[in-house]
């Protein structure tokens, strides 16, 4: 176990935790957005930076990547914390204008944008990389970045509907912005360009996953429960066992 | 070709070699980058023929090869007689059969020796640009063929490597960390050190790498070696995977340079064949193989962690790195990645001795360092010169000073990464921590002069454009900080500039340096904040709409300062679009409705007649 200080208060955490997961232990806030439990950390959007000494240096690091050390002092809420913060809402605001989730953020830490970019067209894409993460860790991994600085963007190969795709949808659930459009309608869904039919829920007949999901998951469409479904079956099968 | 099977088979082939070249006289021809694109293939043809024709008809044989860069690229197409080192400059293929008849005869053509003002001069040596210079790197390229290892065995190849195996690996590494050897790509972290940390890690298999992503503007030292020696990074490479326990290596190289790909392709099969790569080395039971890993041009590439994203097959991009590369690198090994003349320097301190190497330099930064000096100086070219040299003396002395009694404003060192050092600063010994503390960086060797009609704002525009161009994007901070910077950058050089912009552009700036996620990221501040800091009324004078450099377009005209002018002509004839009117022997005048602001009459004046003024509404 690694004794660190944030912010004053000591926090006991296994090694191999990281800085924004032990704050969160203390219910030290620290904002986010290419951060997600449920993926793997790449601390690319430089939100979360804050300010540690070792060594007698001070410097920032991405609190989600960072691993604790014995002693470690970690502070949240200076000066040089609040500016990069600043710094990097300011940037967000400049490239999605339209993006009430950064507009929110923004006027949280106190953020305005620079306002000197040319004008033009812009969509909600903050390049937080959370749908390729999610899409290559939890489905077939169909969508990439493409192109590279400024002019980078996520798509399908050759920009054009991916062939993989699934369906699936994890890409737009883990989305902070909305940038990814997903549509269902009828018993279908839209999504990268493709349409889907969807399956419906053997318990409640709510239409909800589609067969490439099935497949994917190597799962028969005897069984096939609902989120909703899945979670009352599994509670059921406690009290079963109890009985 | 038979494996030579220990050390001691290395030194008899090596003397055996040497007993039957000792009449050898040769030919030299630069086939480095400047030359080559001045034509020296068809020179290198021309005396292949001549020198056929001439052996023929007298029974020598004139040995021609095309060697890696000579140096003084300015001068191309250099060819340089051995034994003697003659140097003869601009050659041309018509020069081929006079510059042999001449070599026969034992006398040089005087009308190619390099002319130092009114003097020719014969040996190399006594060029004013190879005079400060000590070649040890860079000693073998420009003399050996780099297709033969023969060659490179001849001037003493693989003896470091010879003397490293008969060493236990722990030995070799000690020699390292006493030399101080730090790393010549950029960062100067001691290389020892990095090895060290590797050779404690845990993890198998453990791997060595070389950084030939040279990709700053300017910049030809790394490829100048892997074209013209690449034996001699080879050994280093088998030398430091020998005292770190690696099995294997990589050398990273941009698919730009082709030939260094062919180069090194060719080293490596030379090197296999005869035993000095692959399995037991030498007879040593020791083995370790290399192979090219050709990258497909991206700047960011250069960076450790993305070249090694780019060698696993993925896209190439760093990544956040708390935990070094010595512990976790490539595919989660233990890895050394160091950059080519770091690794070329390597073979020397084993061969030569650490004293030997701790005799050069600086106390801080040991050894010699090479240079790729480019742009508003006399002699450019590539140099090597001991570290703690000062700036002055490497542009002055080596340089040969401004062209045409321009005067001297800026020197640019280390690249996009790097910083622009002013006219005060000459004095300042090039070593990493002088740099450093100035504000810029020792980079990779880049070092481009600039004179005082460089626009410092502009050439800091210059730079964050290209960064924009080469960001991957993956973090907020250099992806959109660098565009923000680009566009305020872009604003003040063409008259849209507002009071505050420098201000913001300095903010900017200290926040990108702060938040990156990774080193080009952090150092892209650099080229600004430099020039912000030497050049500050640069800035503040575009925020006001006027460059005194005369290079923004927008904001300064061309005016005829009425003393001066003797109303020669010169200007009025030089102007494309017929825009300087004037009688003969009266002051010229400049038609600012037609004048394009192209800096042409201003050139061609000889009595500094034609001057930059304020644009006036």
């Amino acid at each position: 176990m690694i004794t660190l200080i944030i912010n004053g208060l000591k926090v006991t955490v296994p090694e191999g935790t990281t800085i924004l997961e032990a704050a969160r232990r203390l219910d030290v806030e620290i904002p986010t957005l290419c951060h997600h439990e449920g993926l793997s950390p790449q601390g690319s959007c430089r939100l979360c930076m804050v300010e540690i000494e070792q060594r007698g240096r001070r410097r920032l690091v991405a609190s989600c990547m960072f691993p604790v050390a014995e002693g470690l002092v970690v502070e949240t809420e200076t000066e040089t914390v609040a500016g990069a913060r600043r710094f990097v809402l300011g940037l967000l605001r400049d490239r999605c204008p339209r993006s009430e989730e950064i507009a929110a953020l923004a006027a949280r830490y106190g953020a305005k944008p620079f306002g000197r970019l040319p004008l033009g067209e812009r969509d909600l894409c903050i390049h937080c990389d959370r749908c390729v993460r999610a899409c290559e860790e939890e489905a077939t991994g169909c969508i990439a970045f493409s192109f590279r600085g400024w002019a980078r963007r996520v798509e399908g190969p050759f920009g054009e509907a991916p062939a993989d795709c699934i369906g699936c949808g994890a890409c737009a659930q883990v989305c902070p912005t909305g940038f990814i459009a997903v549509e269902e309608e009828g018993g279908m869904r839209k999504i990268w360009g493709k349409s889907f039919e969807l399956l419906r829920c053997s318990a409640c007949g709510k239409p909800f996953a589609t067969r490439e999901e099935l497949v994917f998951q190597g799962l028969d469409e005897g069984d096939l429960l609902c989120d909703r479904c899945r979670k009352r079956e599994f509670a059921a099968s406690f009290t079963r066992g109890v009985r | 070709m038979s494996r030579l099977e220990s050390a001691k088979a290395l030194d008899e082939w090596r003397r055996s070699l040497r007993a039957s070249r000792c009449a050898g006289r040769r030919i030299c021809v630069c086939g480095g980058p400047g030359c080559l694109a001045a034509g020296s293939a068809d020179v290198h043809r021309a005396l292949v023929a001549a020198s056929q024709k001439a052996s023929f008809a007298v029974d020598v044989c004139l040995d021609v090869v095309r060697t890696g860069c000579q140096g003084l690229c300015q001068q191309g197409v250099l060819v340089t007689l051995q034994p003697q080192g003659t140097l003869y400059c601009a050659v041309q293929p018509d020069d081929a059969e006079e510059i042999v008849d001449a070599f026969l005869q034992g006398r040089a053509v005087e009308r190619l020796l390099y002319r130092d003002r009114a003097r020719s001069v014969e040996d190399v040596q006594d060029v004013p640009f190879y005079l400060r210079q000590e070649k040890h790197v860079l000693a073998r390229c420009g003399l050996i063929d780099p297709y033969s290892l023969d060659d490179y065995v001849v001037q003493g190849g693989y003896e470091g490597l010879a003397r490293a195996l008969c060493l236990e690996s722990e030995t070799v590494l000690e020699r390292i960390v006493r030399a101080r050897l730090r790393g010549r790509g950029g960062g100067g972290f001691p290389a020892g050190r990095k090895w060290e940390a590797c050779r404690r890690a845990s993890g198998d298999p453990k791997y060595v790498l070389a950084n030939g992503d040279e990709g700053d503007p300017g910049a030809f030292m790394d490829r100048s070696l892997m074209e013209g020696d690449p034996h001699s990074l080879l050994e280093g490479m088998v030398i430091g995977a020998y005292a770190i326990g690696a099995s294997k290596g990589f050398i990273y190289v941009r698919n730009e340079y082709p030939l260094a790909v062919k180069t090194l392709q060719r080293a490596l099969e030379a090197a296999r064949e005869k035993g000095l790569l692959g399995k037991d080395v030498l007879g040593s039971g020791f083995s370790f193989d290399v192979e090219v890993c050709r990258g497909g041009g991206a700047f960011v590439c250069g960076e450790s962690t993305a070249l090694m994203a780019s060698i696993e097959g993925r896209p190439g991009t760093p990544r956040v790195k708390y935990i070094r590369s010595s512990e976790r690198g490539l595919w989660e090994s233990p890895t050394v990645l160091n950059n080519v003349e770091t690794w070329a320097n390597v073979p020397l301190i084993l061969s030569r001795g650490v004293d030997w190497f701790l005799s050069l330099g600086t106390e801080g930064s040991p050894g010699t360092k090479v240079f790729s000096l480019v742009g508003k100086v006399k002699n450019t070219g590539l140099v090597e010169v001991p570290m703690g040299m000062t700036l002055r003396e490497i542009i002055f002395d080596v340089g040969g000073g401004m062209p045409k009694g321009r005067r001297f404003k800026a020197v640019q060192t280390g690249g996009p990464s790097g910083g622009c050092l002013p006219e005060a600063s000459l004095d300042l010994p090039v070593d990493f921590d002088s740099l450093n503390e100035a504000g810029s960086i020792m980079g990779s060797g880049g070092m481009i002069v600039m004179d005082d009609r460089t626009c410092m704002v502009d050439v800091a525009r210059y730079f964050v454009s290209f960064l924009v161009e080469e960001s991957c994007g993956k973090c907020t901070p250099c992806r959109e900080g660098l565009r923000q910077m680009k566009t305020i950058l872009d604003d003040l050089s063409s008259g849209r500039g507002r009071p505050g912009d420098a201000e913001l552009l300095r903010s900017l700036a200290e926040n990108l340096r702060d938040t990156a996620l990774c080193g080009l990221g952090q150092s892209a501040a650099n080229p600004v904040l430099s020039t912000l800091r030497y050049f500050p009324e640069e800035y503040a004078e575009h925020e006001a709409g006027f460059c005194r450099s005369g290079v923004c377009r927008d904001l300064f005209r061309f005016v005829v300062d009425g003393d001066s002018c003797r109303g020669c002509g010169l200007c009025a004839s030089t102007c494309p679009v017929g825009a300087v009117s004037g009688e003969k022997g009266r002051a010229h005048v400049i038609d600012q409705d037609r004048c394009i602001r192209c800096g042409k009459c201003c050139e061609a004046c000889i009595f500094e007649a034609i001057v930059v003024g304020e644009v006036t509404s």
